[in-house]
């Protein structure tokens, strides 16, 4: 973990932007170590390690905000971007209407570690890569037709700390580790791909190498690279219908995240985020009392479920992890919220704030927004449930509008149900619609045994633009009278 | 940093490797964006940053390990870290090497100092402009004002130099009303002639016009599309004229070289551009080639890295984008070359269409044929016998970018200089491109605003 050296510079920042007329400010120094690797059609065709490692300080200064980061870690740069920071929030209060209100939070001296089982930065390079090597080999042994093959992983290690004006000094340290193959075709006019676990990048989780290792690769790659060359010359999936649609675990993730993770995202609510991300359907007044969807649908804010990309001991502004609910039997009951959002809806922040490494702004980001399992059974049980429809299966195309009710997906496959059986392979399947007519739609989930916390490593917020990592558990569930079918 | 100190940089990281071959490229950038929301300012940042990459070969096994610890011991451990994971990976035989020098030619430049010396103040100055002129039409603002300085510095063992230092500024504004927004964008390399009233006046005329918008039902329109769109048309079909798109069979001008694959519109690669963002060299440090990718319809090129040319046997151009697996090259300076049209005659040749400000959240449905999906926002309008009518609530649309372009029934004679969304730090590529009148495109739904 971060020591002494980082605390030092962190209550000197601290003190020069309290002398220069700082009325709060916060410290966060930022570590990080990151490795990807990646197979390309039987070749090592990318090894690429970084470590990036600075500090930023945030202020506010006559009621208005300011930031400033650096990597170079010196006492004479600590009060260099201290005072820049305070300079800068100065400048930010020519445009001021109220004064920044920050919710209160307990200040804490703590320490936080994810759990692992494997340390994947213990291991030797080559045991990680001959993963990959197996795995890309399998489904080129099972499909030698096959345009393209890839089998990537990600690891991860990221070291906090975290002090502030009101006293608080949070050490953390965090891993994950992701991984993916992927098989692509071409022919037929057509291109196609399959991915396993999840879709086009990767699925990460917080964790170690255990997390790589669970998905048995080489035994799943025969299968996925047999659906990539299937995909070429399956049905095209019926045009502008409506159906009863099962989506799989690892598409109702992403369906998750874009029709629930962000609406319930109060700072874009409140609107600061209406010029580039966009606001939201889900506006304060509805609050508590809104339908999002079913009586079948109760999706939690939880940042302390193992596992899950948005598990962390206190978030970047020092506010510890916390469950609760975003819908519940299905009305909207609740936001994922900063110390300052929070403050103006009089409730106390539930520790979303986190920033993409040490050179960007905390902001409201996803911690583990996750569809909770229902009492369908198995996927297979489903099915079996459901004499007319089509399952999807793991995304391939997705978009929604900039208050996230208009949205269309693509999955990879699909597979025409008939008279409670899977039938027909389906290429090309997509669905759309309106985000609360959608879940109002939802008729089953699927039980605890099919869910499965998936990660998307790859969310994008903000200006300057932040990737953020959340975590989205889900089992599979079926929607009724979904418009099927959008392009040929 | 100036460039005596990116080559020290270089120097000694070269100096440090083990290795057959090596380059190491620093990318040093000095990036401030103010963020202003419900017309004020919420978010104010300033950010230094330096990361150092470095690229060790030992026969056909390579590693990179990148760094933001730039002392001596940083430079050294980062070369020496990638030094000893080429030992540990297994070969690449499709690896062809690191590209050699082969001399560049001067672009014109591209640092203004007026943008480098902006302060925070500044940068809030202008903030202040557009949420004044917003809140003047009685509508909220939001956006940013951005300055950004880039040095990149790319130097290998087989002889290459290359430094380039950059500024950019840009500002963006949404003005919002109660029922209807619109959106616009400008960007100078030189902040002291940013059009930052032009951008407030452009977005709070076009909001107050897009108010109470009215349901028109989806389906095929003629369109005219703001430059905003284009970029985002161009930006995706830019992807697919590259090499590697050709090598894995995902792009619609594969067998297609010489061929018409859209219609009439001409699609350059200008890296000499001297009113894009120039630059004379591409990542990897390579002369950057000007390109005629489509001509007259006509596709006629696709870009290409070292890497992809090697393995495809075809000539580098200089395309090269940080080492990437996914996207190792790309146009990086796109230009949709102008048509004799003003913007208004444009909209006065439609006898009954809609006019689309931007498109959001745009994403492939399928690659081959250049099928996206997306949505219109900010300023959406139904036209009618030449005349902008009035606002209309956004679509969705699934179309063929390609397909729609073949129906291109006019092109602007204005070009906007604009980035492919927003970018903070290294700006690798800038667009520019034209309205354009296109004579069917596909909307496949409606949203409820």
């Amino acid at each position: 973990m971060l020591g002494s050296v980082e605390r030092d510079l962190a209550r000197r920042a601290l003190d020069t932007a309290r002398t220069r007329g700082a009325t709060y400010a916060d410290v966060r120094f930022v570590r990080r170590s990151v490795e990807d690797v990646l197979v390309k059609n039987g070749h090592l065709e990318n090894v690429d390690r970084s470590d990036t490692y600075g500090f930023a300080v945030r202020t506010i200064a006559d009621g208005a905000w300011g930031f400033a980061a650096s990597p170079v870690l010196t006492a004479a740069e600590a009060d260099r971007v201290a005072a820049l920071a305070v300079e800068v929030a100065r400048a930010s209060a020519l445009t001021k209407r109220e004064g920044a209100r920050l919710a209160a939070v307990k200040p804490v001296t703590a320490t936080y570690t994810t759990p692992i089982e494997i340390d994947p930065w213990s291991m030797s390079f080559d045991s990680r890569v001959t993963l990959l090597l197996d795995a890309d080999a399998a489904m080129k042994q099972a499909q030698p037709t096959l345009r393209t093959t890839r089998a990537s992983y990600e690891i991860w290690k990221e070291e906090k700390l975290f002090l502030s004006s009101e006293g608080a000094d949070i050490a953390q340290t965090l891993y994950e580790t992701g991984a993916s193959i992927a098989a692509e075709s071409v022919g037929n006019g057509e291109q196609q791909i399959r991915t396993y676990p999840g879709s086009g990048g990767r699925s990460q989780n917080t964790a170690g190498w255990e997390y790589a290792l669970k998905w048995d690769f080489v035994a799943n790659a025969p299968r996925i690279a047999e659906e990539a060359v299937a995909l070429l010359t399956a049905q095209q999936c019926p045009q502008d219908i409506r159906t009863s649609v099962i989506l799989s675990s690892n598409q109702l993730m992403l369906q998750c995240h874009e029709s629930c993770g962000h609406p319930i995202e109060l700072d874009r609510a409140l609107g600061t985020e209406a010029a580039f991300a966009g606001t939201s359907f889900l506006t304060t007044d509805r609050l508590g009392t809104f339908r999002y969807g079913s009586e079948h649908v109760n999706i939690a804010i939880d940042s302390t479920r193992k596992g899950g990309l948005g598990t962390f001991g206190y978030d970047d502004e020092g506010v510890p992890a916390s469950e609760g609910w975003a819908v519940k039997d299905g009305i909207f009951v609740g936001y994922l919220m900063s110390r300052e959002t929070a403050a103006s809806m009089g409730k106390a922040s539930n520790g979303t704030m986190r920033a993409d490494g040490w050179s960007r702004l905390p902001l409201i980001r996803m911690t583990n927004v996750s569809v909770m399992p229902g009492s369908a059974g198995t996927l297979e049980d489903l099915i079996a449930d459901t004499d007319d429809g089509i399952y999807m299966d793991t995304n391939r195309s997705w978009s929604i509008d900039d208050r996230r009710l208009n949205f269309q997906f693509g999955t990879q496959v699909g597979w025409q149900i008939k008279n409670g059986k899977r039938t027909t392979m389906l290429r090309n399947p997509t669905y759309t619609g309106i985000t609360p007519e959608f879940w109002g739609s939802c008729d089953a989930v699927c039980s605890e045994s099919e869910w499965v916390m998936w990660g998307t490593p790859n969310c994008g917020k903000g200006q300057p633009g932040q990737i953020g990592h959340t975590g989205h558990g889900a089992a599979p569930a079926r929607f009724t009278n979904v418009r099927v079918g959008v392009v040929s | 940093m100036g460039e005596t100190a990116l080559r020290s940089i270089c120097d000694k990281a070269l100096a440090a490797v083990d290795g057959d071959q090596a380059e190491a490229v620093v990318i040093a950038r000095n990036a401030a964006l103010t963020r202003f929301a419900n017309a004020a300012i919420h978010q104010n940042v300033v950010s230094r940053e330096a990361q150092l990459r470095v690229r060790v070969v030992r026969g056909k096994r390579v590693a990179m390990v990148t760094t933001d610890r730039l002392d001596d011991e940083g430079i050294r451990r980062a070369a020496s870290e990638a030094s000893e994971l080429a030992k540990l990976t297994p070969e690449n035989p499709t690896f062809g090497g690191l590209p050699g020098d082969r001399g560049l030619r001067p672009a014109p430049s591209a640092f203004v100092e007026r943008t480098a010396d902006a302060t925070p103040l500044d940068r809030a100055r202008a903030a202040k402009q557009l949420c004044d002129a917003a809140r003047t039409a009685s509508l909220s603002a939001a956006g940013y004002v951005s300055t950004n300085v880039q040095e990149l510095a790319i130097a290998n063992s087989r002889g290459v130099w290359a430094y380039a230092p950059a500024t950019t500024s840009d500002v963006e504004l949404a003005a919002l009303g109660d029922a209807g927004s619109a959106f616009a964008q400008r960007l100078s390399l030189d902040f002291g002639t940013l059009d930052v009233a032009g951008c407030a006046q452009e977005a709070v005329e076009k909001a107050t016009a897009a108010q109470k918008p009215r349901d028109l039902a989806p389906g095929t329109h003629e369109v005219i599309l703001e430059p905003y769109a284009v970029r985002d048309m161009i930006s995706f079909l830019g992807s697919q004229l590259t090499g590697l798109a050709v090598e894995e069979g995902r792009s619609f001008v594969i067998g297609k070289l010489g061929q018409k694959v859209t219609g009439d519109v001409t699609l350059v690669d200008d890296p000499f551009d001297p009113k894009g963002l120039p630059r004379a060299f591409d990542l990897e440090g390579q002369p950057s080639e000007r390109l005629v990718l489509i001509e007259r319809g006509v596709a006629k090129a696709v870009v290409y890295d070292s890497q992809t040319a090697h393995r495809t046997g075809a000539k580098n151009t200089g395309h090269a984008l940080p080492p990437n697996p996914f996207q190792p090259s790309a146009p990086m300076h796109l230009r949709l070359e102008p048509g004799g049209k003003t913007r208004e005659e444009l909209i006065k040749s439609c006898k009954r269409g809609v006019l689309v400000t931007r498109f959001w959240y745009t994403r492939w449905v399928h690659q081959l044929r250049t099928i996206v999906t997306g949505m219109t926002r900010d300023g959406t309008f139904a036209i009618e016998d030449g005349q902008i009518a009035y606002p209309v609530k956004n679509f969705r649309f699934t179309q063929s970018y390609h397909d729609a372009l073949g129906g291109t029934l006019g092109v602007g004679s204005e070009l906007a200089l604009l980035v492919p969304g927003e970018q903070f730090g290294l700006q690798v590529s800038s667009y520019r491109v034209p309205a354009l009148r296109l004579a069917a495109f596909t909307f496949t739904g409606a949203t409820q605003y």
